[in-house]
């Protein structure tokens, strides 16, 4: 081992964001963006990293004295990696605030090592219930969404449209289950029944057919599911192949239904009805303007991710502008931040750290540029109990 | 559960089954023929779908896409055959492990590169949408089609095998390729068709895939497994092996998933472990 | 045939060296980065001992290193051990998962016996995934690192447990290096060779085969216990059938049956992969075209195109010498 030149072993790949002419008391704040840059949630870490520079280049006027660098580490999706690029950003470039984590395996991984550090970290996705509930910290906030606010208030909701019966699907992982729990637990409260629960093994299963062929056999009044990514698609239009689109209405968690996926899903997700915190046909002039300078920038629609990066961004702006300058400053700073951005008013809830935002009821509905978003509700400012967080 | 559930998910099984058969038996025979190892058999699949999802795009229609994918998949076959894996005929099993692997990570980046991280989907014919009645059960036509697809693919690679000159030397090459090439038959030849064969069924598994599934960069390591699977399941390099390899994985996964869903995902595994503990070269090994 | 040559005395001594001084010079990453190094090299050499000595190329090392990671883990987090019964419950866990595998696996060969191992490690993967007990797929996080403070080493630093894991690491070559030049290295090789033959002699081939893949899943279980304790955390991904993959890559990238290769491999994958994704997220590629590159360059492995160059040096002055491995 006579070659390693191991000073050279720390470069990332580095983006300084020049935001003013830096004046006598300027102060650079550091970024670390831990972010799934290859692999199954690449496409994920891409929207969130365009929405979190996008703000940086709106907003960042809003500080002029001050500049934000941002070093991009790629977790991979895998928690031992996420956790020593976690390390590295905070011990090796000294980053002042890390943002970014998609997966919830990983964001459990890097926990404990982010509380003892007292790095601030924004989450902008991971939305397992327990970041912001038992093992929250005050050193973590969360601008993304938790798992029980995207599923939980559509229990209430199916049944008041008059369902009886609900057959749950989704994939055989913590957040999967997580998410169907709180629905079920929510939809049993509101009177409602579920008649059949079944879980398909994660990111391995391409055919959904054994599981639709049995639900449509259980005959309930909805299908309620959670599905990403791939199996988004394969999901939805399957369910549509089978027939069941005329028999069993199609509920879900609305990332089924993300703009992301809509377009190679096509016609099969008309109808699809989901529930999210965000959905590009929110109707408010900030919402508008971010649409516009996102399809302006990177040629399509945004999807949920790029406004948690978006909003990540416009986080660490507030922060920066309430004066705080230390890690420690950050993390309380971030904590009494509220904002109107896109989605609609956002606030962090003290006793959690999670975010207090609109959920949105949405139809997937055929539009003039092929398919769209059609907003049914708007269910306002909706909060997670504390879940045994203890912040105070 | 009545008659009409189980009709359905035996379907459902079949149409699986005919989905690895087109993987696999490519591949088999490649491999009995030529103790030629490509792990990176999956990237073709995955590059058939992207080629399908292209080609629909540009020309408007599903079936031009299913026509196009083999055939441009097969181009890459040839491709790869003139610039990599005639030179690893000799070159012992982990290198070309070594190579088609490599193969793998350069394809990943490559789809990335051109198509994006986004999952892609591709429309299903128009006739083919849609559901037909049979056997008492109402079922998607698209999947029907498979299944047809499926089994007119091995009736003619039955014929072939059986009935034509080739179809005798690729049997003997693959009983014992030294002895074949002694009687004069150029067995380079043989595997050089028997693999852009191979690679043209893998782009059409790919293509006709497609619709049912989404189009993603991982979609080839996602199905190199299952594939592997069949391959060693059925015993090497015959077409018998194949089939019923397909049919045992297929059958095995997806009533894995009905019966015991909380055991869908080690049945496969479970499966393969217990045929190779009793029959370790497989069910029907070309050679004794 | 295993020969600790001077070539490989030298090549180890240089890499062993080389990470020691990486650890005493470099900055934060730099150690983490050779922790990572030693530690996939131990679990390099365990694979490498049974795929390029006993012919069992083994697709579940990735299994039986994670069965150890999390044995460590479910030890000191769950049951409260202390580290050192934490490690002999991992290099028992890869040691007895792997005399089990390689027994009901000894009658099969090549490709078979690759997938007869897939399956088995894809079923320690599947069952920790979904075992709630440990983590399901979040994993168990809290993992201690072994308490040395009664030697005055203190683990915590991550010096001191580079340099730990490094010593680990020539450790494990040794004892491989032993075993092969013993009796029984030498039998295994003479069934890699002829197992019909050395059934006729008599020789009860499985019983030797499961006991040299327990020996190899106990070095990769012990190398799963120190990757536990350098993340803190374990999760079902260190059992996925990629992680075996990858290894085998590397083993054969550093040249399979040469057990130095394999340490030299660990090093060129994770340095190699450190550095590209340092400018592209496209570093499969870059790896990928090294990988084909390497085989068309003589597709000897790394270690064995040093070995070819050295005695091509040393042939003219000294005919006699070379002929080795």
């Amino acid at each position: 081992m006579t070659k390693l030149r191991i000073s050279a072993l720390g470069g990332a790949a580095l983006a300084a964001v020049g935001l003013a002419a830096a004046p006598a008391a300027a102060e650079d704040y550091t970024v670390g963006m831990l972010l799934p840059y290859t692999g199954v949630y690449a496409a994920l870490g891409e929207e969130i990293d365009q929405g979190f520079m996008l703000a940086l280049e709106l907003h960042g006027h809003e500080i002029p004295d001050h500049s934000v660098t941002v070093i991009r580490e790629d977790d991979e999706v895998n928690p031992q990696v996420g956790l020593a690029k976690a390390r590295k950003l905070v011990l090796e470039d000294e980053a002042d605030v890390l943002v970014g984590i998609v997966s919830s395996a990983v964001l459990g991984a890097v926990r404990d090592f982010v509380h003892q550090s007292e790095t601030p970290l924004i989450v902008a996705n991971a939305g397992n219930d327990e970041a912001t509930g038992e093992r929250c910290s005050p050193f973590i906030t969360r601008v993304s969404f938790s798992n029980s606010q995207v599923n939980r208030p559509m229990g209430q909701w199916m049944y008041d449209q008059g369902i009886r019966t609900v057959y749950t699907l989704a994939p055989d992982y913590a957040a999967g289950r997580q998410m169907m729990e709180t629905f079920a637990a929510a939809f049993t409260a509101a009177g409602g029944t579920v008649i059949g629960q079944e879980y398909t093994p994660f990111q391995t299963t391409q055919d959904f057919g054994p599981y639709l062929t049995a639900a449509k056999a259980a005959a309930p009044d909805a299908l309620y599911v959670f599905y990403a990514g791939g199996e988004a698609i394969s999901f939805v239009k399957q369910y549509d192949s089978f027939g069941l689109k005329t028999e069993v209405p199609l509920y879900a968690s609305g990332f089924l239904t993300s703009p992301l996926y809509v377009d190679a899903q096509g016609p099969a997700a008309e109808g699809v009805i989901g529930l999210l915190h965000y959905v590009p046909t929110i109707d408010t002039p900030e919402n508008r303007a971010f649409v516009e300078a996102f399809r302006a920038a990177n040629g399509r629609m945004p999807s949920e991710y790029a406004v948690q990066g978006y909003d990540a961004a416009r986080m660490v702006i507030e922060a920066i502008k309430a004066g705080a300058a230390d890690r420690e400053e950050l993390a309380e700073a971030l904590r009494r931040v509220s904002f109107v951005g896109p989605r609609g008013p956002l606030e962090i809830d003290p006793a959690t750290n999670n975010v207090v935002q609109n959920i949105y009821v949405f139809e997937t509905v055929a539009g003039e540029e092929g398919l769209t978003q059609k907003i049914l509700d708007v269910l306002e400012a909706e909060r997670d109990p504390a879940n045994g967080c203890e912040l105070e | 559960m009545d008659a009409a559930f189980w009709i359905v998910q035996a379907l459902n099984a079949l149409q699986l089954s005919m989905l690895l058969f087109l993987l696999s038996v490519g591949l088999t025979i490649v491999f009995g023929l030529m103790h030629f190892i490509n792990l990176a058999h999956g990237a073709l699949y995955a590059l058939g779908a992207f080629v399908a999802v292209s080609a629909a795009g540009f020309t408007g229609s599903t079936w031009a896409a299913f026509a196009a994918a083999p055939l441009a998949v097969a181009t890459v076959g040839v491709l790869l055959y003139l610039l990599l894996i005639r030179r690893l005929r000799s070159a012992g099993p982990m290198n070309q492990v070594l190579v088609t692997f490599g193969l793998i990570f350069v394809f990943l980046d490559l789809f990335r590169m051109i198509w994006g991280d986004i999952a892609l989907g591709l429309p299903e014919p128009e006739v083919l949408a849609g559901q037909t009645g049979l056997f008492g059960v109402v079922y998607p036509t698209y999947r029907l089609f498979i299944i047809l697809l499926g089994l007119a693919v091995m009736a003619v690679l039955a014929l072939v095998l059986a009935r034509t000159p080739i179809g005798a030397m690729i049997r003997a090459g693959v009983d014992n390729d030294r002895m074949a090439a002694c009687l004069g038959i150029d067995v380079d030849r043989l595997f050089f068709l028997v693999f852009c064969v191979g690679c043209a069924l893998a782009g059409l598994a790919g293509a006709v895939a497609a619709p049912v599934l989404s189009v993603t960069t991982d979609m080839g390591t996602g199905i190199l497994i299952p594939t592997l699977v069949v391959v060693v399941v059925g015993g090497l390099g015959s077409l018998k092996g194949a089939v019923a390899g397909s049919l045992l994985t297929g059958f095995v996964q997806t009533f894995g998933a009905v019966i015991a869903p909380q055991l869908a995902a080690i049945a496969i595994y479970a499966m393969l472990a217990a045929v190779l503990i009793l029959r370790p070269a497989g069910l029907f090994p070309a050679r004794a | 045939m295993f020969h600790q040559t001077p070539l490989k005395t030298l090549a180890m001594a240089l890499l062993a060296a080389g990470g020691v001084a990486c650890a005493l010079t470099t900055g934060f990453y730099g150690r983490e980065l050779i922790t990572e190094i030693a530690i996939l090299a131990m679990l390099a050499i365990a694979l490498d001992l049974v795929a390029g000595y006993g012919g069992m190329v083994s697709l579940c090392h990735g299994a039986l290193y994670g069965a150890g990671a999390y044995a460590f883990a479910a030890a000191t987090v769950l049951a409260g051990w202390g580290g050192g019964a934490g490690i002999l419950a991992a290099v028992l866990a890869g040691g007895i998962a792997a005399w089990a595998v390689g027994a009901v696996t000894a009658r099969t060969q090549g490709i078979f016996f690759i997938m007869a191992t897939l399956a088995f490690g894809q079923m320690g993967y599947v069952t920790v995934f979904d075992a709630r007990a440990l983590g399901a797929n979040d994993g168990l996080p809290g993992v201690p690192r072994l308490d040395l403070s009664a030697i005055g080493l203190d683990l915590g630093d991550s010096r001191s447990f580079a340099l730990f894991c490094i010593a680990l690491a020539v450790a494990a070559y040794a004892f491989a290096a032993a075993l092969l030049r013993s009796g029984f290295g030498r039998t295994l090789v003479g069934i890699r060779a002829n197992a019909a033959r050395m059934r006729a002699l008599g020789l009860p081939v499985w019983r030797y085969k499961a006991a040299a893949f327990g020996l190899s899943g106990a070095i990769a279980g012990l190398a799963g216990a120190l990757a536990a304790q350098h993340t803190s955390f374990v999760s079902p991904g260190l059992l996925h059938w990629t992680v075996s993959g990858e290894l085998l890559i590397l083993v054969i990238l550093g040249g399979l049956g040469t057990l130095v290769g394999a340490v030299l491999g660990a090093a060129a994958l994770v340095l190699l992969k450190h550095q590209v994704s340092g400018f592209t997220d496209h570093w499969h590629l870059v790896v990928g075209v090294v990988l084909i590159a390497a085989v068309l360059a003589g597709g000897r492995g790394l270690y064995g195109g040093i070995e070819h160059w050295w005695t091509r040096r040393r042939m003219p002055a000294a005919p006699a010498e070379g002929g080795g491995a």
